[in-house]
């Protein structure tokens, strides 16, 4: 084995290791206060194996003995980078915002188990290790979420959330277990289980579980509602590490299960309507929403379908290159998310009058989205140009360019409104914000030919004007959007919880009666007539059952 | 029948078993002689001895691949009483010896005899009983012969039903006669069974009646009128549902290690004897119809007391309640690891897996609990917020427990949530999967309720200073429970030694 493949090895260890390090110094009560202001060092390990993975080194470290198993692919090195890259500057982000705050101590130590989670599920090979490290990556978000415990929103929004993540865990693990039970040989490396699934008796209900866990972690339709109650209450980093990189644990969990060697026409064009209701869905109740917060959500709703779409699409078509198509989709997706979420932090403290520049890098994000021509939000549109193909879908494609364009203009015109009145953005937030920027617009252009990608062909006439023109209906739209806003209906955010959370207060009905059945059968004549009643059919079953 | 003149010869390391009865049966009557504040004493001194036999045994099994025995005055069965150690009661002395130590270090102080006088009836009785306890546990997990077991069954009632009511406020007295009153009529049900059996077979020993079962084309009706008897008698001392109405009032009732100890080791240990009773007593007699009734119960009891546990409104309440629904998952283990199936082995390594679990976990939370209430003096749930930031520790432990319940990884909860699920997939029983499933997201329901108050930052009013020992113990055992999580391949080899189809398999 080369220096360089040792240094690889090392590195991958490290990006599990340097953030777990940093917990265990959070036992000492000095170091936990500090922790704020070394949030930033701890993805950097991860971030050096992504440019190494990068590189042309394919880097993997297993050890069966300890149960770990960790590979680090493309998709996985695109997705890593720039997840390292977010949880970096956002921490720094994060250090400024978190000073003279209560909590801060509490916020690092769920900050890092989030990140630790975050950053595993890419590099992780094996079913186990995967299952671990997406519930790393979603329960202690939590704290995250519910940062200010006196705010009832972010309790309610903490309590919805929990509910949602426990809910995809379980199937989560129903799926994998039937995807393990499908694997004759007792392997538990994800692509041999993987590998295993199209002959698999369970293969049905394994996908079926599968995608419906992960499906829950990136907020398809009709699981979206926790998206925009948690990214409404979260502080901003945290807000911004969760939509950026949080949620590309459930994309990275399709990429990895879902069978592309295999064609599978009936999942694979479920998996495109499901994620196409959700990009047009995300759009029109976002449209109705004023926080920017929640419009940002209603967005990650919206993209988060098209990415869904892009896989279904490689799914019907038993076409594996979606894998990295889709890996940079969703890269691009989490600088943009993520820095947008630090945009909206620095406005609320800057004065109206200084907020020019502010609004005009995010604006350049926001259309960004919408695939404004030479941007990374371009370059992701142009990635799964192909696997969309050029007939419905791929118009459908172009529609929700379109409905993503207005609904980020929306967005900015809600993001105005919310400026200070007479402040500066101190430059602990001001310049991640700017970093994080110029990232989301420099940074595609540099994994673009990772991911497969020809520069030139994004420069192309024919390819700007085809990222053009749904920017430009999506613009003419939002003026008429502007003029009849008043219109909408007002719709609360998370739009479907409500009435969930009235049916599950009516589920209460069902434990008030088993407690009086409960009560019931507590009582000693119900209980020995219990008692006798077991003895004598588990004798009878006895004799006569065998 | 080799391997059965093996099981009726004492083997080498044969008298660690002896050591491992004997010892603390010693603890418990000097204990009893020199009385007062030599109790506590004479308890900790034994504890580490206990502790290091439970390991050797351990070793001793999973080095030699075989079960210990060892023939009391080497009088073989039936004539003689036997004493064998497979893999499962090998882990379970081990995981006994270690949270009887646990609790006993948290005890003390609690239970300390104060300066000055003699002699005070709740420490020599805590400390008495508990080593009493603990002797009984090591004889049912040792003890190769039916009768025996009932002597142990009847010992380990009359040293747990007192650590109840130790403290004699009325509720408790209630609660403690509730108990006695149900574990008697399961003793009489379990007696009564063993005489039937005796009376068809001449004998009591475990592989004696095996080996005479097998043998037997049909089924004589007092043999399916004894194990439907003793089944019942063991389900009763067992609470699973619907006959756990005297388990929520004992264990919320009992001084905290005393629940602790009740929750993880005591229901077990009648749990253990099912086991034993179907899978090595008669094995040919568990039929689809009984071991499908054990997990219909089985999967009632993790609804019922998940739900139930959902509703209570005081913390020790709701984790009595999440040990009902916990000792479902138990039975879930009959359907799927009877036989010789492919499945089988692991379901046998889950059900095991979920009993240790279980016992750290449970046993972790009921010391937080009561850490919890000694510092607020109460444990209403509704009034729980903010006490992360006094008790850290307990709060950690106590969700570290939750984690193991909720089958989160990683945990031994998770391990055996894991294994039962396969082995319910690949068996093709799906319901029992989809009941664990359930199961584990109501779990994560009434964890979150303490927890995410627990966490939030609020002022408590103490009553008391924290004691971060016992918050310690708590945390350690919970830790136990996710490193259980961690168990390597050869742990779940040790699991396999002496599993009734593993020694078919030998014959």
């Amino acid at each position: 084995m080369s220096g360089t493949g040792t240094l690889g090895t090392a590195l991958l260890v490290a990006t599990l290791a340097v953030p777990l390090a940093l917990l265990l110094a959070c036992l000492s009560r000095r170091l936990r206060n500090n922790m704020p202001a070394l949030l930033v060092l701890a993805p950097l390990p991860g971030l050096a194996a992504a440019l190494l993975a990068l590189g042309g080194m394919p880097l993997a470290f297993d050890q069966p003995q300890l149960g770990i198993s960790l590979a680090l692919d493309v998709p996985g090195a695109l997705l890593l980078g720039v997840a390292a890259l977010l949880w970096s500057v956002t921490g720094a982000y994060a250090f400024t915002d978190l000073r003279g705050k209560t909590n801060a101590a509490r916020f690092s130590v769920c900050w890092l188990l989030t990140l630790t989670g975050s950053l595993g599920v890419f590099i992780v090979a094996d079913l186990l290790g995967f299952y671990l490290f997406f519930a790393l990556a979603s329960l202690p978000a939590y704290g995250l979420i519910v940062h200010d415990d006196d705010d009832p929103a972010a309790r309610r929004a903490g309590g919805v959330y929990m509910a949602f993540t426990v809910l995809s865990e379980a199937f989560l693990l129903l799926g994998f277990v039937l995807l393990a039970a499908g694997e004759s040989h007792g392997s538990l490396q994800i692509r041999d289980v993987v590998a295993a699934l199209p002959q698999s008796p369970w293969r049905d209900a394994a996908l079926v579980f599968t995608v419906a866990g992960f499906a829950l972690k990136i907020g398809t339709v009709p699981a979206h509602g926790w998206m925009p109650l948690t990214y409404a209450a979260a502080p901003i980093p945290a807000a911004s590490v969760l939509s950026g990189a949080g949620v590309k644990a459930g994309v990275i969990g399709l990429i990895r299960f879902l069978p592309f060697d295999t064609a599978m026409p009936g999942a694979g064009e479920m998996l495109v309507v499901l994620g196409f209701f959700s990009a047009f869905y995300g759009v029109a109740i976002g449209i109705t929403q004023a926080n920017p917060k929640t419009v940002l959500a209603y967005s990650s709703v919206s993209q988060m379908g098209v990415i869904a779409a892009v896989l279904g699409m490689g799914l019907a078509a038993g076409d594996h290159s979606v894998a990295l198509d889709t890996a940079f989709y969703a890269a691009t997706h989490v600088l943009a998310k993520g820095a947008l979420f630090l945009a909206v932090g620095v406005t609320a403290v800057t004065a109206a009058r200084r907020l020019r520049p502010t609004l005009l890098l995010a604006a350049v994000l926001a259309l960004g989205l919408g695939g404004l021509p030479l941007t990374g939000g371009a370059l992701a549109k142009l990635a799964v140009k192909a696997p969309l193909g050029d007939g419905v879908v791929g118009l459908l494609a172009n529609l929700s360019a379109v409905a993503t364009t207005l609904l980020m203009l929306h967005f900015l015109q809600c993001l105005a409104r919310t400026a200070a009145h007479e402040q500066q953005a101190p430059a602990g937030l001001a310049v991640p914000w700017q970093a994080m920027a110029l990232a989301s617009v420099a940074v595609p252009w540099l994994l673009y030919p990772f991911a497969g990608g020809n520069v030139a062909d994004a420069l192309a006439l024919a390819a700007l004007f085809d990222a053009l023109w749904p920017v430009l209906i999506g613009a003419a739209l939002a003026l008429a959007l502007r003029r009849w806003q008043n219109r909408l209906p007002p719709i609360p955010a998370g739009d479907i919880v409500e009435p969930a959370e009235r049916a599950f207060s009516a589920s209460y009905a069902v434990g008030s009666a088993m407690e009086r059945a409960d009560g019931w059968l507590r009582q000693w004549p119900a209980a020995g007539l219990s008692l006798l009643a077991i003895a004598v059919v588990l004798g009878a079953a006895t004799l006569f059952g065998s | 029948m080799l391997a059965m003149a093996l099981a009726l010869a004492t083997t080498g390391g044969g008298y660690l078993l002896v050591l491992a009865v004997i010892v603390p049966v010693i603890g418990m009557l000097l204990s009893l002689v020199v009385g007062g504040r030599h109790a506590e004493r004479i308890a900790f001194a034994l504890m580490p001895a206990g502790l290091g036999l439970a390991l050797a045994i351990a070793i001793e099994v999973w080095v030699t691949g075989q079960p210990l025995v060892y023939i009391l005055g080497g009088w073989p069965p039936p004539l003689g009483i036997a004493l064998r150690a497979d893999g499962f009661s090998a882990v379970m002395l081990v995981t006994a010896a270690l949270v009887i130590a646990a609790a006993g270090y948290f005890a003390r102080g609690g239970f300390a005899t104060p300066p000055g006088v003699a002699e005070k009836r709740a420490p020599l009785a805590f400390w008495t009983l508990l080593q009493g306890l603990w002797a009984a546990l090591a004889v049912v997990f040792l003890g190769g012969d039916l009768f025996n077991l009932y002597v142990a069954l009847e010992l380990l009632t009359f040293a747990a039903v007192p650590l109840v009511c130790l403290d004699g406020r009325p509720e408790t007295l209630a609660a403690a006669l509730r108990y006695l009153l149900f574990a008697l009529f399961g003793s009489v049900l379990y007696l009564l069974g063993a005489a039937l059996l005796y009376g068809t077979y001449g004998t009591l020993d475990i592989v004696l009646l095996a080996d005479r079962t097998a043998a037997e084309p049909l089924v004589a009706p007092a043999v399916g009128f004894a194990a439907g008897l003793m089944t019942a008698g063991l389900l009763a001392k067992t609470a699973l549902f619907p006959l756990h109405l005297w388990l929520p009032p004992a264990h919320a009732n009992a001084p905290p290690p005393a629940s602790a100890v009740l929750s993880a080791l005591v229901v077990k240990a009648s749990f253990f004897l099912i086991v034993r009773l179907w899978f090595d007593v008669m094995p040919g007699l568990a039929s689809a119809a009984v071991t499908t009734l054990l997990a219909a119960l089985g999967a009632a009891a993790i609804l019922f007391g998940s739900v139930l546990a959902l509703r209570q409104a005081r913390l020790k309440l709701l984790i009595a309640y999440s040990t009902v629904a916990q000792i479902g998952y138990l039975f879930l283990m009959f359907p799927l690891a009877i036989g010789g199936h492919p499945w089988s082995a692991e379901a046998w390594s889950g059900g095991v897996m979920q009993t240790l679990s279980h016992a750290f976990a449970k046993a972790a939370m009921f010391l937080a609990a009561g850490v919890v209430y000694e510092q607020l003096g109460h444990d209403r749930i509704a009034e729980l917020r903010g006490i992360g930031r006094a008790m850290p520790m307990a709060i950690f432990a106590f969700g570290l427990g939750g984690l193991s319940l909720m089958g989160l990884p990683p945990s031994g909860g998770f391990a055996a949530k894991w294994l039962l699920m396969q082995a319910s997939v690949e068996s093709g029983q799906w319901a029992w999967a989809v009941v664990m499933l359930v199961g584990g997201l109501l779990a994560g329901g009434y964890v979150y309720r303490v927890v995410a108050p627990a966490l939030d930052r609020a002022t408590v009013a103490l009553k008391a200073p924290a004691s971060r020992r016992r918050e310690a113990v708590a945390l350690a055992l919970a830790l136990g429970a996710v490193l259980l999580g961690f168990a390597p391949p050869e742990f779940f080899d040790l699991l396999q030694i002496g599993r009734p189809v593993a020694m078919a398999a030998l014959r």
